[in-house]
């Protein structure tokens, strides 16, 4: 058989599905560093940079980007063929709050100067972001946020605390809200900062999480200054665009990656407990199945949407809310068949594909962030089906 | 002796053995002698284990002339309660299935040790995950074994023919793996040296002595599941968002009565089990009632420590807070005895339907 050409990025979204599988197929063969298939744990920038370098070169580092901003622009079926190529690997989610989240921002709300600025490099990954939303006493209540960000000359002057940012130790650049007006309505006082991290007065101290992994951090501002340009949007304006970048956020937390590599692993765990074959087990697991490929297409009709320019609505909270506890759903029932196995510190049998506990660990903070999934369902009761209160 | 008067003597003894816990292990007091002690070898402290023995908790079901306390599993269960609501590493419940076996076999100085805590002493029995049968064979390695690097001795069950002997195996020398669990504590990997024979046949004893671990396990699931839903609940009754308690928000409300509805079902299965088992229950109707709470409190005591976590939203996914201990407890011992699918299945096979 021919070894498979791997095509320019620019070419990859006019291949017919079943062919744009074996490209993705062949290029994490030829690419994907072995060492990093199924880490234990979300890697480190200086893990996984190797293989955010190899995207970068190849030009695959953000698929669902335009290809005029460099992009590869692809199909929301194209997404999902790749997400689940990407599963099936075992690739390792790379530090891509700037993929994700901030990229897409920009080129909605940014000026040219800025997507001059920014774009390019995260393309290159010379900027590594990270999301500086949540303090201390503002969580599902992101809108009584305190850090302030106080005009002075050409620089905003910035004072105060965010924690739980994940991956701070690693970001070189973080995206900031601030309160820019004290006596605003809540939500009217919130600007949105982009922030280099090397500037004097940032101070990252990580936080341990139950998977006994230094992830997240608590992120302290004092006096940093911050030019002016670096403001997005208009002035005191920040929190509407927080609201979009918060449905590019839920759009991807509710993208099947999760599950659909959990499933995968749920399998060859049940496999080598030897309960595969049993009735009760293959119960649960056309359950769990179906709800996946149900997934995969209301996530399609979202992705859908936005290759279309519509904006999204707030139902998109339906898809982190079915996403997430289904990934919950999956790791429970791997911890139990998985017998004693299910309190295991390591992968069982030093095997990352029987991961159990991990995985089960991973999944207890997906219904908390990104909003977490009692702040969905109250979205999803008030603002799409018009409750009263 | 009338039966009113037995049952205020228990509750007055099962009140004792609370308060003597207490000052042992305190609930709700500082966790950090527990979570220094977390992955290191053996993971628990000596000088605890000793006390243990000093204020007998560690022959409480062994008879009186056996140098035990000869109570019922009821007390104990209280006892189980308050350490896993104080998460105490101590082997307590491992150390009592060897307890039961060095009386059967009439081994009476190693028993004393062991009763004393000046030895630990566990039995190598399992052969594979998730199950409660005992092979027995002459040189399969032993699997999870808790608490392992602790052990001064092995008890070895090997089939001869029908009955399974008992065998003592000295730590020292011994082929001994150990790997991390989820909660700080550790599993042993044995591989089985025979060396002195105590007993020609102990299978009826391990039986039921696997039987009673797994409904002691099943208390200290539930003093875990109470002790973290009490935090979660002052934590609802505390927070602010949105300028109010969080607690005030129905959907939380709704959420914590579901708790608390479990916790009771947890509470009044293993209760009933116990007073089932004290009361002298045999053969299925002894199984049967153990499934039936050894499922409840698997299931339980993971809803609701999965819950606490989600409940108490970003602080609840870090190390530092203590609900999260629990969470991990629960992820050890939920499947220890069997797992819940096993129980489900044991309790349908030995649980006769009663007529309507
Ligand atoms: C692993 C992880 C990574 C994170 N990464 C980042 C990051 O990179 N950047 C960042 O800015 N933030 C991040 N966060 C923070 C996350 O967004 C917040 O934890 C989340 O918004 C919840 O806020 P909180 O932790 O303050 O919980 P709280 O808001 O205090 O919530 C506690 C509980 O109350 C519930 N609750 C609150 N209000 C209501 C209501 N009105 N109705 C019903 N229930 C309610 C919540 O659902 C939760 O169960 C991360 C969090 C985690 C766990």
């Amino acid at each position: 058989m021919d070894a498979i050409r791997i095509p320019a990025p620019a070419e990859l979204d006019g291949l017919d599905d079943e062919h744009f599988r074996q490209v993705v197929r062949a290029f994490l063969a030829q690419n994907y560093p072995e060492d990093l298939r199924n880490p234990p744990k979300r890697l480190h920038w200086h893990e996984n940079k190797p293989w955010y370098f190899k995207l970068a070169a190849a030009g695959w580092l953000c698929p669902g980007w335009p290809k005029e901003h460099g992009g590869l622009g692809l199909s929301p079926s194209k997404l999902i063929i790749l997400t689940e190529e990407y599963e099936r690997y075992g690739v390792a989610r790379t530090n891509d709050h700037g993929i994700v989240m901030l990229g897409p921002l920009v080129i909605k709300y940014g000026t040219e100067a800025q997507k001059q600025q920014f774009l390019p490099k995260i393309l290159t990954g010379e900027h590594i972001w990270c999301q500086g939303y949540s303090e201390p006493n503002a969580g599902s209540d992101l809108a009584a946020l305190r850090t302030e960000a106080v005009l002075d000359g050409d620089h905003y002057v910035v004072n105060g605390q965010k924690i739980w940012t994940t991956l701070a130790m690693d970001a070189n650049w973080i995206f900031l809200l601030v309160r820019t007006d004290k006596n605003a309505k809540k939500q009217e006082g919130i600007s949105f900062l982009l922030v280099d991290m090397n500037t004097p007065g940032i101070t990252v101290r990580p936080i341990i999480n139950l998977e006994y992994h230094d992830e997240f951090c608590e992120t302290f501002f004092d006096n940093v200054r911050v030019p002016k340009e670096n403001l997005v949007g208009t002035l005191n304006k920040g929190w509407d665009m927080a609201k979009a970048l918060l449905s590019f956020e839920r759009i991807f937390l509710g993208s099947p990656r999760q599950s659909g590599y959990a499933l995968s692993r749920l399998k060859l765990l049940a496999e080598r407990m030897g309960v595969f074959e049993d009735a009760t087990f293959q119960e649960s697991y056309a359950r769990l199945r179906l709800e996946l490929e149900d997934l995969k297409a209301l996530y399609e009709t979202f992705v859908a949407k936005l290759k279309r320019g519509e904006s999204l609505g707030p139902d998109v909270s339906m898809l982190k809310v079915i996403q997430t506890e289904l990934f919950q759903r999956i790791t429970d029932t791997m911890l139990e068949i998985a017998g004693e196995n299910a309190g295991l510190l390591e992968p069982m049998e030093g095997n990352r594909n029987l991961n159990a506990t991990g995985q089960f660990i991973q999944a207890r903070p997906a219904t908390i962030y990104g909003g977490s999934n009692e702040i969905q369902r109250n979205i999803l009761s008030k603002n799409v089906l018009g409750m009263p209160g | 002796m009338s039966a009113a008067l037995d049952d205020s003597d228990r509750q007055e003894s099962i009140r004792m053995i609370r308060d003597s816990a207490a000052a042992v292990a305190p609930v709700g007091g500082d966790t950090k002698r527990i979570r220094a002690l977390r992955q290191t070898l053996p993971g628990f402290d000596a000088a605890v284990w000793q006390q243990m023995g000093e204020l007998g908790w560690i022959g409480l079901r062994v008879p009186e002339a056996a140098g035990g306390a000869g109570l019922g599993v009821a007390e104990l269960g209280a006892l189980a309660e308050e350490l896993g609501a104080a998460l105490a590493p101590e082997p307590l419940v491992a150390a009592g299935i060897s307890a039961a076996l060095l009386a059967a076999a009439g081994a009476q100085p190693e028993l004393t040790a062991l009763l004393a805590g000046t030895s630990l002493v566990l039995t190598a029995w399992q052969e594979k995950a998730d199950t409660l049968e005992v092979p027995g064979t002459a040189d399969g390695q032993r699997v999870f074994i808790p608490a392992a690097a602790g052990a001064d001795a092995f008890l070895l069950p090997v089939r001869e023919g029908a009955k399974l002997a008992l065998y003592w195996q000295p730590a020292a020398g011994a082929a001994l793996r150990t790997e991390y669990t989820y909660d700080g504590g550790h599993y042993g990997t044995l591989q089985p040296a025979p060396a002195r024979k105590l007993a020609d046949d102990v299978g009826a004893v391990l039986e039921q002595a696997l039987d009673d671990a797994a409904l002691v396990t099943c208390f200290t699931l539930l003093g875990g599941a109470e002790r973290a839903f009490a935090m979660t609940l002052d934590y609802l009754k505390t927070r602010m968002q949105f300028g109010r308690i969080i607690g005030t928000f129905q959907a939380l409300q709704h959420r914590a009565a579901d708790l608390k509805m479990q916790l009771a079902l947890l509470r009044a299965s293993v209760e009933a089990a116990a007073a089932t088992v004290d009361a002298g229950a045999s053969g299925d109707a002894r199984r049967a009632a153990i499934s039936r709470a050894k499922v409840r409190a698997a299931e339980a005591s993971m809803l609701i420590t999965r819950q606490c976590v989600q409940l108490s939203g970003g602080i609840g996914y870090t190390d530092q807070y203590d609900v999260g201990l629990y969470l991990r407890k629960a992820m050890v011992l939920s499947n220890q005895f069997g797992s819940a699918n096993l129980h489900r299945r044991r309790f349908v096979a030995t649980a006769p339907e009663t007529e309507e």
